[in-house]
């Protein structure tokens, strides 16, 4: 069964796809909560900086090495960045646009002039190739693994432990820094690990969708979590779920229709985050507005309680408490006007006699308790 | 809507004003009347709509219920005579520009789509720097600038426009004593010229002082109308429950018939 | 040597980079200073998508089809961001990263898709991914500087309109501005400047363009009118240089050098602005340093002097220097120089002494009084 698994290039791309999801997500929970998301974007252009050094270095085009140095470049990226804000005359989305470019021209260059005839090219680098995972392999224990997958799974462990093991501390840093930093959890030294770990992620999963496909996987499936839930740790369940369901969907769909596999994973994180934008059960937009519609009517009953109220017994009353009021004095119009009092019938609040309007004993107590709330309070 | 004058003896008519955030009230059916030529307070608690109530006003944001006249007309078509001071930090300083120019977009209205400001703009900057004590740093960066200048710069903006109706909300918040003293005459010297002033004021203590004419809010309308009459106990209680500390004896909270000082006599804290 | 700057190629690769030096430039103050810097990257990735749609329409490779789809796909993902942030619990730069690379992944759908269908001409649409600037026609070049143009006519035009609703749009709309619509003008128009850009510097590098000719023009001017013009001609002088280094052959990309050569006049700008720049920060910090500790060593050889009753007081210099805990020898001579000390030899002692000449004395009774009305 194992040996059928391993010999499928589908599953083996789709696994990987999914492995490049979570570990991404895992990180990007914690970016996008801290309004960080483009940071990753920032780390994920610049690497190509670290991978042409660390390959002028050393020779080696992938492994540990290339992953230590993107860790680095990652780290440095951020630390450039947040020297320049601290000049106090570059403002902080400026800085990031400013160095991930410095940092990934001169990569291209260095390319240019050194690299002409090896295999890393921008094109690779920026779009990678999840297609042809299954093609590298790497014989252990009698199955062909291949080597992309190894390193997505050494990497989707290492980011479960590093999120489990801090859990509390990520969690603090998140939401309240000055706490965590008076706690002595140290938050920037945690930032700077999670941003090492995520180029660390980056530059394992570059063979597999590049480093801008993999932006999406760090970004879109913790906001669609974001839009599903409240709690943090349900958020990096969710968001592992979507990933790998976007796998799963993109790599069925890129084989159907002959496009990119790894382009259509993301889209399909697209897809998800697009319907719980719109679904989500608290946070979808369909459920904000029907939210938003009931307590508008109900606000706009009180408001026409309370509107009887004030004028009850006025020198206006004649003119204010008349069902022809709520289109000259509260400016609704006729539809609405009707279907509010209609409501407001309906619910008790309101007797109409002909064209003069009155509040019933209900209605006065609505009315009372938002206009005069000191009464309830004793006194 | 008609166009006809509605209540053209008052210079800011607010009637049945409901407003909200995502259906949440921030404002209930305000009504709110001020004659023309006072100096207004709008006080009340955080969160009580204050700054709502001028943003709705102004046409900032849309009422659920409710109308507004400026002088018996709609604002839209009376923003020629209304001048808006915003609070300070509304606005990000560091932008590259100068105090003259800042009071120069006073009057981008006044040009219209195409003209550029010349000298006539020039000199009605100059000469509204001038009333606030400003003209010598009319080409200063205005990220150079301390809180009370920015405040004062803020103030000549609206004052270049030669409004009726002025709308200030917290000018004198965080400001230095000198600048807030200032503050307060060039305003005077707008209410004794006719026109009509408005301001959410930020401090308890100086209503009495400054203003003529208040409105207490919370959320709804406690009372309005002159300080004199509306700066009691039991409304400044009314308005902000158990927030504010009633001193007895020593701070003047109301006064007799003959406009003497009376002392509070009320139980405990309010 | 001159045939190289009349190299018809290489003219028109400075030509385009010119034009996108100033095209980005201008916008790119206005993105700059409305906090929406990255919104060059997003609308960039997003091009991408309608590159692939322009070349899938036109069936060829027409610069006109092409543009015309990358402005709509960048304005639709500027919308889509718009419409998350504001109806969703998503922020600023969530909606930012989620638009950049859902987009760009559609966009690398429709690439591999186009690949399929084995269009010859389709090689070309690379060069909008990574800038290829050699392949910019003649014909090119009329389309990006219409544009670019049209762009800087309409931004002269409503000035006033732009300046105001870019530092205080609350302000702008109670005087009756269409804020709303004046905001989206200048989103369409970063995302022309981003398009005219595409073919010379690539979806990547795109974003620098916007950004640093503004950030670095910021360093040396106060004023809007002169900062956009910085900003266009550092953006032209960075899009030439670099377009004229990548001419001399050596094989060098020409988007990275334009970006190398803007962001070197950023640095250039951070440090050196007068008035601005870091190190005249430094320096002034350092002369104020300077002159403080000589007020202080002046003072006190006066103290000394008045305690001892003794206005020529030859005070020793080691004393003086252990009193500071610095070595006070250099800060001697500087007030030599300026003629308010003096050494003076005080037999048997070898050390060095000093003693305060009458202008000493006067400004040093001249610091202690303005000290004392400080401390009033």
């Amino acid at each position: 069964m194992l040996a059928a698994l391993f010999d499928s290039p589908s599953a083996m791309i789709t696994l990987t796809g999914a492995l490049v999801g979570i570990a991404a997500s895992l990180l990007g929970t914690f970016l996008v909560l801290r309004g960080n998301s483009m940071l990753s974007d920032a780390i994920s252009h610049s690497i190509v900086f670290g991978i042409v050094i660390v390959w002028m270095l050393t020779g080696q085009q992938s492994g540990p090495v290339q992953i230590i140095g993107a860790a680095l470049t990652g780290v440095f990226t951020v630390f450039l960045t947040e020297l320049l804000v601290t000049t106090r005359r570059v403002k902080n989305d400026a800085a990031i646009g400013l160095v991930f470019p410095v940092l990934f021209s001169i990569g291209v260059l260095l390319l240019n002039v050194y690299a002409r005839n090896v295999h890393i090219d921008q094109h690779t680098v920026l779009l990678g190739e999840i297609g042809f995972v299954w093609l590298d392999t790497v014989d252990i224990g009698g199955y062909p693994v291949p080597q992309a997958l190894l390193s997505m799974g050494a990497m989707t462990l290492v980011n479960l432990a590093f999120v489990t093991f801090f859990f509390k501390e990520l969690k603090l840093a998140t939401f309240d820094e000055a706490l965590a930093r008076a706690l002595g959890f140290a938050p920037a030294a945690l930032s700077y690990a999670l941003l090492a770990l995520t180029s660390a992620t980056a530059v394992a999963a570059f063979d597999s969708v590049g480093a801008i496909l993999f932006i999406a996987f760090v970004i879109v499936p913790p906001s669609a979590a974001y839009l599903l839930t409240d709690r943090l740790w349900l958020m990096l369940v969710y968001g592992s779920a979507i990933s790998v369901v976007s796998s799963i969907t993109g790599y069925g769909l890129a084989i159907t229709l002959n496009v990119s596999i790894g382009g259509m994973m993301a889209v399909m994180t697209g897809v998800i985050l697009v319907l719980a934008f719109l679904f989500g059960p608290r946070y979808g937009m369909i459920a904000q507005v029907s939210r938003r519609r009931g307590r508008q009517r109900a606000n706009e009953c009180r408001t026409l309680a309370v509107h009887l109220f004030n004028h009850e017994g006025g020198p206006a009353q004649d003119e204010e408490n008349v069902a022809a009021a709520l289109q000259g004095h509260l400016k609704w119009d006729e539809i609405h006007a009707r279907h509010v009092l209609r409501q407001c019938l309906d619910q008790g609040l309101v007797t109409r006699d002909g064209e003069a309007l009155a509040l019933t004993d209900k209605g006065r107590v609505e009315a009372r308790a938002i206009l005069e709330p000191w009464r309830q309070e004793g006194a | 809507m008609s166009n006809a004058l509605h209540e053209p003896g008052l210079a800011v008519h607010v009637e049945d004003l409901t407003v909200s955030y995502h259906a949440k009230p921030v404002l209930w059916d305000i009504d709110f009347d001020v004659p023309p030529g006072v100096m207004a307070a709008i006080v009340g608690p955080n969160g009580a709509g204050k700054s709502t109530l001028i943003k709705s006003i102004l046409g900032l944001v849309r009422p659920t219920a409710g109308h507004v006249r400026i002088h018996g007309r709609p604002y839209d078509s009376q923003r020629s005579h209304v001048g808006y001071v915003p609070q300070r930090s509304s606005v990000d300083w560091d932008f590259p520009t100068n105090a003259l120019d800042v009071v120069t977009m006073g009057l981008y209205g006044h040009l219209g789509w195409l003209r550029r400001p010349g000298r006539n703009e020039r000199d009605k900057a100059m000469h509204a720097l001038t009333q606030v004590g400003m003209q010598d740093y009319a080409d200063r960066q205005i990220s150079q600038l301390s809180g009370g200048q920015q405040q004062r710069v803020f103030l000549a903006r609206a004052l270049v426009q030669e409004a009726d109706v002025y709308f200030l909300d917290e000018p004198m918040a965080g400001v230095d004593a000198t600048t807030e003293r200032a503050i307060v005459d060039i305003l005077r010297k707008l209410r004794d010229d006719g026109k009509t002033v408005i301001v959410v004021h930020h401090d308890l203590q100086t209503v009495q002082t400054y203003f003529d004419w208040m409105l207490i809010l919370n959320v709804r309308v406690i009372a309005q109308g002159p300080v004199s009459e509306i700066y009691t106990p039991e409304n400044l209680r009314k308005a902000y429950g158990g927030q504010i500390a009633l001193l007895e004896g020593d701070a003047t909270l109301g006064r007799d018939a003959d406009g003497k000082v009376i002392p509070f006599e009320g139980q405990g804290k309010g | 040597m001159l045939e190289f700057l009349t190299d018809y190629t290489i003219r028109n690769v400075a030509l385009g980079a010119a034009l996108l030096g100033i095209i980005s430039g201008v916008l790119g103050a206005f993105a700059v200073l409305r906090k929406q810097s990255l919104l060059g990257d997003a609308l960039s990735h997003a091009a991408l998508p309608g590159v692939c749609l322009g070349f899938i329409v036109a069936g060829t490779r027409d610069l006109g089809f092409i543009l015309a789809g990358a402005l709509i796909t960048g304005s639709l993902a500027a919308l889509f961001m718009l419409l998350l942030t504001r109806n969703s619990r998503l922020k600023t730069d969530a909606g930012l990263g989620i638009s950049l690379s859902v987009f760009f992944a559609i966009g690398i759908v429709l690439l591999t898709w186009i690949q399929t269908t084995g269009n010859a001409s389709q090689g070309g649409l690379d060069s909008f991914l990574f800038g290829q600037a050699a392949a910019i026609l003649r014909s090119d070049l009329w389309i990006m500087g219409g544009i670019t143009f049209a762009t800087l006519a309409v931004v002269a035009v409503f000035w006033k309109e732009f300046k105001l609703v870019t530092f205080d749009p609350v302000f702008a709309r109670t005087l009756g501005l269409p804020v709303l619509t004046l905001e989206i003008a200048l989103t369409v128009m970063i995302a022309l400047a981003v398009v005219v850009g595409l073919q010379m510097v690539g979806v990547v590098l795109m974003a620098a363009m916007v950004i640093a000719p503004a950030v670095a023009a910021r360093q040396w001017s106060s004023r809007l009118e002169v900062m956009v013009i910085l900003s266009a001609l550092i953006g032209m002088a960075s899009g030439v240089s670099g377009a004229l280094v990548s001419a001399l052959g050596r094989g060098l990309a020409t988007g990275p050098l334009i970006v190398l050569a803007a962001s070197a006049a950023v640095a250039v700008s951070l440090l050196f602005a007068p008035g601005r720049g870091v190190v005249w920060e430094m320096r002034r910090r350092a002369a104020n340093r300077r002159s403080l500790r000589g007020q202080r060593v002046l003072t006190t050889l006066y103290r000394l002097a008045a305690h001892h009753g003794d206005s020529a007081y030859p005070s020793e210099q080691g004393m003086v220097d252990a009193y500071y805990g610095i070595a006070t020898a250099p800060v001697m001579r500087r007030l030599q120089d300026r003629g308010l000390i003096q050494p003076v030899a005080h037999a048997p002692e070898p050390t060095p002494h000093w003693v305060l000449t009458p202008e000493g004395i006067a400004e040093a009774e001249r610091i202690l009084a303005s000290l004392g009305a400080q401390e009033a």
